[in-house]
């Protein structure tokens, strides 16, 4: 299977303490990766430098072969690379319409050419099929920042798919969302990766959501990778179970 | 734009275009400053207001415009030429000045754009060369066009209000444009923004130089329209005048610079009946204005009609549930 993104000895050092060391893994194209750990095991922090928004002390990433360690966020994306934050992140005085616009318009021809184009760059049809896929119609034009935590949560993962991306890298999505939203949220992202073929890695503490959702789910603990499998298995790893389920 | 806000506009336009015929000389002076002013805030209501990069550097820009103009002239440039020369030199400055926005932010930037301006300040005052120093620059020539000759007060009003209008229309159109909601996500969260393939620093420096050139703009109408410039028009004081006037208008909000511009010009004549107190009161005026309303004027007229609309919707409503209880 083809590997879309393949990160090497990752390690990320904050002065003395060390969030990443040496992490390694690969995620094949058309696969949910869960990653999986405890608060400080170094999830975000190791995402952040998949992601280009920290430079990473030492390691290498690649996506589709080429090596794009320490490229900027922005250039990720328009390799097909998105992402989702950890806290909301919607832009709350643009409409639902206008945050999935943006989050495709520097997709579309050049910033001289978006200067003089259409002022919804030729994305309002499909911003209409997105707010409709994420079931947000009757919201549309509403400020995103008048929408509930659980909306802007959908909205959220909705503009990280909106200029189509190859590979989605999701955190922590289903944090604070409750359990209808949480059920609705997991239905539409299967959806996408159906009918997209898209990959995603997707980091969560939700147990439930993982489980249901990933293919494969990799543990992490103080900077490391502690286990890797299908999701039945690592519920059932003792190692697992002491470093991060407790029980 | 609604229905109230096209009516709106459609009435403030008539009203400048009729002004003139009603005022005395110094009236039609002060909406001429009015017109410079709005064009400089409006320039710093996209840096700071749209895409959120504090600049205390606007009157600087003025400046460098002013001054370009008032030495291009007298050596035989065009009007014209002088005039886009002014914005082109302040695009290519308000750039290079961009670049200290993609390392600080919010208090630290307002004080890289503060030592601009009192750079900016100290090179009009000491490059005597230059400049003239302190005795400043006297009767900049206004321009004829096409054998209309702008010279009279009322015919430079009518020049600064059509440049007035045209960059107005063309910030619009920029701000309607995807430019316009990348400042914004500039402003709300550029991490975010970069994520999502906004290149954050191009958007930044495109913010700070597009909103300089039109400081640099401003002061090419300026320096013809009071005839006289010296260093002091263009320290610090005139950059919090303009912040003000972005502020107390509505900043981010597109006709927020509009209002507050004529605020700041006309406020201050107003009160020039209550004599040595005027300044005092300006300034009690505005401390109460902030204080209550920090979305500006244009925010606090949002909020009324909002809630008008609201009190209908409820009075509606309880129309319609005594009807049915009926």
């Amino acid at each position: 299977m083809t590997a879309v993104l393949e990160v090497s000895n990752l390690r990320k050092a904050f002065g003395g303490v060390v969030a990443v060391d040496g992490v390694s893994f690969d995620v094949n194209a058309g696969e949910i990766l869960g990653i999986i750990g405890p608060n400080g095991s170094g999830k975000s922090t190791m995402f952040n430098c998949v992601l280009g928004q920290l430079q990473p002390s030492a390691g290498e990433v690649r996506i589709d072969g080429q090596v794009t360690t320490g490229a900027r966020p922005c250039d990720l994306n328009r390799l097909g690379v998105s992402r989702t934050f950890q806290l909301l992140q919607v832009f709350p005085q643009l409409s639902v319409r206008d945050n999935l616009i943006l989050a495709g318009q520097e997709h579309q021809g050049s910033m001289a050419s978006r200067l003089f184009g259409r002022a919804d760059a030729g994305l309002g049809e499909a911003a209409t099929r997105m707010i409709e896929f994420f079931r947000l119609s009757h919201l549309a034009e509403e400020q995103a920042g008048s929408l509930s935590y659980g909306q802007q949560k959908l909205l959220d993962a909705a503009m990280a798919f909106m200029a189509g991306p190859r590979l989605v890298l999701l955190d922590e999505p289903a944090g604070g969302v409750n359990l209808t939203m949480l059920g609705h949220l997991r239905e539409r992202l299967q959806a996408y990766h159906a009918e997209h073929k898209a990959t995603f890695v997707v980091i969560e503490h939700q147990m439930e959501f993982v489980m249901a959702l990933c293919t494969r789910v990799l543990v992490l603990a103080e900077g490391r990778i502690i286990a890797e499998g299908a999701p039945h298995d690592i519920r059932r790893n003792p190692i697992v179970i002491e470093a991060y389920l407790g029980h | 734009m609604t229905r109230l806000g096209t009516l709106a506009v459609i009435i403030a336009v008539a009203v400048a275009i009729a002004a003139p015929f009603f005022l005395k000389p110094y009236g039609i002076f002060l909406i001429s400053t009015w017109a410079v002013l709005t064009i400089a805030a409006i320039g710093l209501n996209l840096t700071l207001g749209y895409a959120g990069q504090i600049s205390l550097a606007q009157g600087a820009f003025v400046g460098i415009g002013a001054y370009t103009v008032a030495l291009l002239t007298p050596l035989g440039v065009p009007f014209f030429v002088a005039f886009f020369a002014a914005g082109l030199l302040c695009f290519a400055v308000g750039w290079g000045l961009g670049y200290p926005a993609l390392r600080v932010q919010h208090h630290y930037l307002a004080f890289v754009t503060l030592a601009f301006t009192t750079l900016v300040f100290l090179v009009l005052r000491n490059e005597e060369w230059l400049t003239n120093g302190i005795y400043g620059i006297t009767g900049t020539a206004r321009p004829t066009i096409s054998g209309w000759k702008t010279s009279g007060a009322r015919d430079f009003y009518f020049l600064c209000l059509g440049v007035l209008a045209l960059l107005s229309l063309a910030t619009w159109w920029m701000l309607r444009s995807p430019w316009g909601r990348a400042f914004v996500a500039l402003r709300e969260n550029s991490i975010r923004a970069l994520s999502l393939g906004l290149d954050t620093r191009r958007y930044t420096l495109m913010a700070f130089a597009i909103g300089s050139s039109l400081g640099g703009l401003s002061g090419a109408l300026y320096a013809p329209l009071v005839q006289f410039i010296e260093p002091n028009s263009f320290a610090l004081g005139l950059s919090f005048n303009l912040l003000l006037m972005v502020i107390v208008g509505g900043s981010g909000n597109f006709f927020g610079p509009f209002v507050g511009a004529l605020v700041a010009v006309l406020l201050p004549e107003w009160l020039r009946i209550t004599q040595g107190y005027y300044l005092i009161i300006y300034a009690a005026a505005i401390m109460v204005m902030m204080a209550f309303c920090p979305s500006g004027l244009l925010g606090l007229v949002e909020r009324a009609i909002r809630a008008l609309n609201g009190r209908r919707a409820d009075a509606t409503t309880s129309v319609r549930a005594e009807g049915a209880g009926t």
